[in-house]
């Protein structure tokens, strides 16, 4: 399809001397038969300053009968071996290309659309130095939108083919398009009514602002970094630095946000299937390593909170990715059922000072000492106090029913969790000599569900029993909550004082599922 | 003063395409059941399968499933309803 600002092709029988907008559409079209009634009270609203044209992709019988039924009364070309549309290459029929006098496209369309069809009525009114028109009134009994119907020139038997899939290899995309405002325009209000963000305010990405992210990172800015799903959108670097802007990055943050956009899309933690799901899963962001305290991310009091600029501009930026590049926006793609308040920004550093034991990225291979990410899709932090224990055993005593209680209580097997293990409690599992592995095996052998409890209600969880494991806690005989050891993840994070902690339960899991991944960075 | 903006969308413009053509009756049709593999999901579809066949006298049904409802169709499974060449397939969720 011809992009905006491209030299309009020649077509036998008009000037173009005039603003001109085309309509090329089909006799067998419902949505043409939609659009084509309007384009006669544009061309009554603009009269002799401008042309409406409508190009037939059919031949002459069927257009006349169409133009006699509908009827149409705007000049009719007959594009004849499709010659036009393999030149203009529209995608769908109708499909409206607005020609300004210097035989630009100034503006395009395709598919049934009534705030597109008033948008491009006005710009043509404008060219032509008429009143503005909006000839699709929102309540004359037409729909707001009709999909179109595959341009002729596409379809297989036309010789053109199917379009060009898209090639998931390709590492170079195209650059970014650039909006211009007026100084009428606020940049504020503008990002928000053209959704480019969720509906806190953010700072307009300007061409300055990008650059000044782009200069950052030294890459070329139509490098594709990743494709965001389900759309697949590409996040090329100059638009993982669009979103960084919105979300208020520094421009040293796009160390971080060019990995953590390749592991958002490692395939490993199906960041697919969470954009989906009506589950309350969002990919939370663990940090390690010396960038911590380089970029001043928070680890310490309130780390779940709004403390720190760079936790939550990193957090906010990924949203923003997801959202505008990968198409997850609420109420459409993510039909989240409750959602959480994480996916306005998710993003924590591990208290590697406070930990008796190996960071979280060590769990995963990488050289403690290096920066890393890791991601983990699931749910809000669920709290956990404990203020009386003196030893390890008292104090994981009250992580076990808190963990019990993942995705459903009684379904087994399935759920992992992240222990999010506050620094005082981490000080008690020292003193009593507990390893990190101590730790999660204690969770892992005293967490368990009574037998007593599945009494065949047929509720979540109690279908499954004979996948389950049966095993003795406390002289009660359970099934273990845990499919392993490696279900269990723990990590230390928080302020000094409050004998608290937390344990974050996650969606779907295994390689069914999503799964924790681990990426390091480059040190500087 | 004017505002210049880099574009922080994808901007690919997405082909349109009209829905495969309806069934007029599904008497005597080849159906395909995509289970997405919801817990719970085949009890639903051993029923629709019964629906379809003895009331509305479908002349097949292949039932097929995805591995996880967690992640999209792999393409062996697009591929197992192809060559069925079944005139009519329904995704069917059920939970």
């Amino acid at each position: 399809m011809l992009e905006i600002g491209a030299a309009a092709p020649a077509i036998d029988g008009i000037e173009f001397s005039q603003p001109t907008l085309l309509a090329f559409f089909e006799t067998d079209c419902p949505a043409c038969h939609l659009t084509l009634p309007y384009l006669n009270a544009l061309q009554a609203a603009v009269g002799e300053k401008a042309v409406v044209a409508a190009i037939s992709q059919d031949s002459a019988c069927p257009t006349e009968a169409l133009a006699k039924s509908l009827p149409i009364e705007i000049p009719i070309h007959i594009d004849r071996g499709l010659a036009a549309s393999r030149a203009y290459d529209p995608l769908a029929a109708p499909a409206l290309f607005l020609v300004d006098r210097g035989r630009r496209i100034a503006a395009e369309s395709t598919g049934f659309d009534k705030a597109e069809l008033n948008r491009i009525a006005g710009r043509l009114c404008a060219l032509a130095g008429v009143p503005a028109a909006a000839p699709a009134a929102p309540h004359d009994g037409n729909p707001q939108w009709k999909p179109g119907c595959v341009s002729r020139h596409r379809e297989p038997e036309s010789g053109a083919g199917d379009p060009a899939p898209v090639d998931v290899h390709a590492q170079r995309g195209q650059r970014a398009g650039r909006v211009e405002l007026s100084a009428a325009d606020d940049p504020y209000e503008y990002c928000y009514e053209h959704g480019f963000a969720d509906p806190l305010p953010v700072v307009p990405p300007t061409v300055e602002r990008v650059e000044r992210m782009l200069a950052a990172t030294g890459l070329p800015p139509e490098r594709i970094v990743a494709r965001i799903p389900p759309n697949f959108g590409a996040a090329t670097v100059e638009k993982i630095a669009a979103n960084a802007v919105m979300a208020g990055c520094r421009p040293e943050m796009m160390r971080v946000l060019v990995p953590l956009t390749r592991a958002l899309c490692d395939e490993r933690l199906d960041i697919h299937g969470v954009q989906g799901t009506t589950h309350s899963a969002a990919p939370l962001v663990i940090v390690n390593g010396p960038v911590r305290g380089q970029l001043g991310f928070a680890s310490g009091s309130n780390v779940f909170s709004n403390t720190a600029r760079a936790n939550s501009t990193l957090g906010r930026a990924v949203q923003l990715m997801l959202r505008n590049l990968g198409g997850a926006a609420p109420g459409e793609i993510d039909m989240s059922t409750l959602g959480n308040p994480g996916k306005f920004s998710y993003v924590i550093a591990e208290n590697e000072e406070a930990g008796p034991w190996a960071p979280l990225c060590a769990d995963f291979g990488i050289d403690p000492r290096r920066s890393a990410l890791t991601l983990y899709c699931c749910e809000p932090p669920r709290g956990i106090s404990e203020h009386a224990a003196r030893t390890a055993e008292v104090l994981l005593r009250a992580f076990c029913p808190v963990l019990a209680n993942l995705w459903s209580r009684r379904v087994c097997r399935a759920p992992e969790a992240l222990v999010v293990i506050g620094p005082e409690h981490a000080a008690t599992l020292k003193r009593s000599g507990f390893s990190k592995n101590d730790v999660v095996s204690y969770l892992y052998e005293n967490t368990g569900i009574p037998l007593c409890e599945y009494d065949g209600d047929g509720g979540e969880g109690a279908k499954t029993t004979q996948r389950y494991e049966e095993c003795m806690i406390r002289g009660v005989r359970c099934y273990r909550k845990f499919n392993g050891t490696e279900s269990i993840r723990v990590m230390v994070a928080g302020g000094p004082a409050g004998k608290f902690s937390a344990v974050l339960g996650s969606w779907q899991t295994g390689r069914r599922g999503s799964q924790m991944v681990s990426y390091p960075l480059d040190d500087e | 003063m004017s505002t210049t903006l880099v574009n922080p969308l994808d901007e690919r413009v997405r082909p349109q395409a009209n829905p495969a053509q309806r069934l007029d009756t599904l008497q005597g049709k080849r159906l395909a059941l995509l289970d997405i593999s919801k817990p719970g999901g085949s009890i639903f579809l051993d029923r629709l399968e019964a629906l379809l066949t003895e009331r509305y006298g479908a002349a097949s049904i292949l039932r097929i499933a995805k591995p996880t409802f967690a992640k999209p169709a792999p393409d062996e499974v697009l591929a197992k309803i192809r060559e069925a060449q079944v005139q009519a397939t329904i995704e069917a969720l059920a939970d």
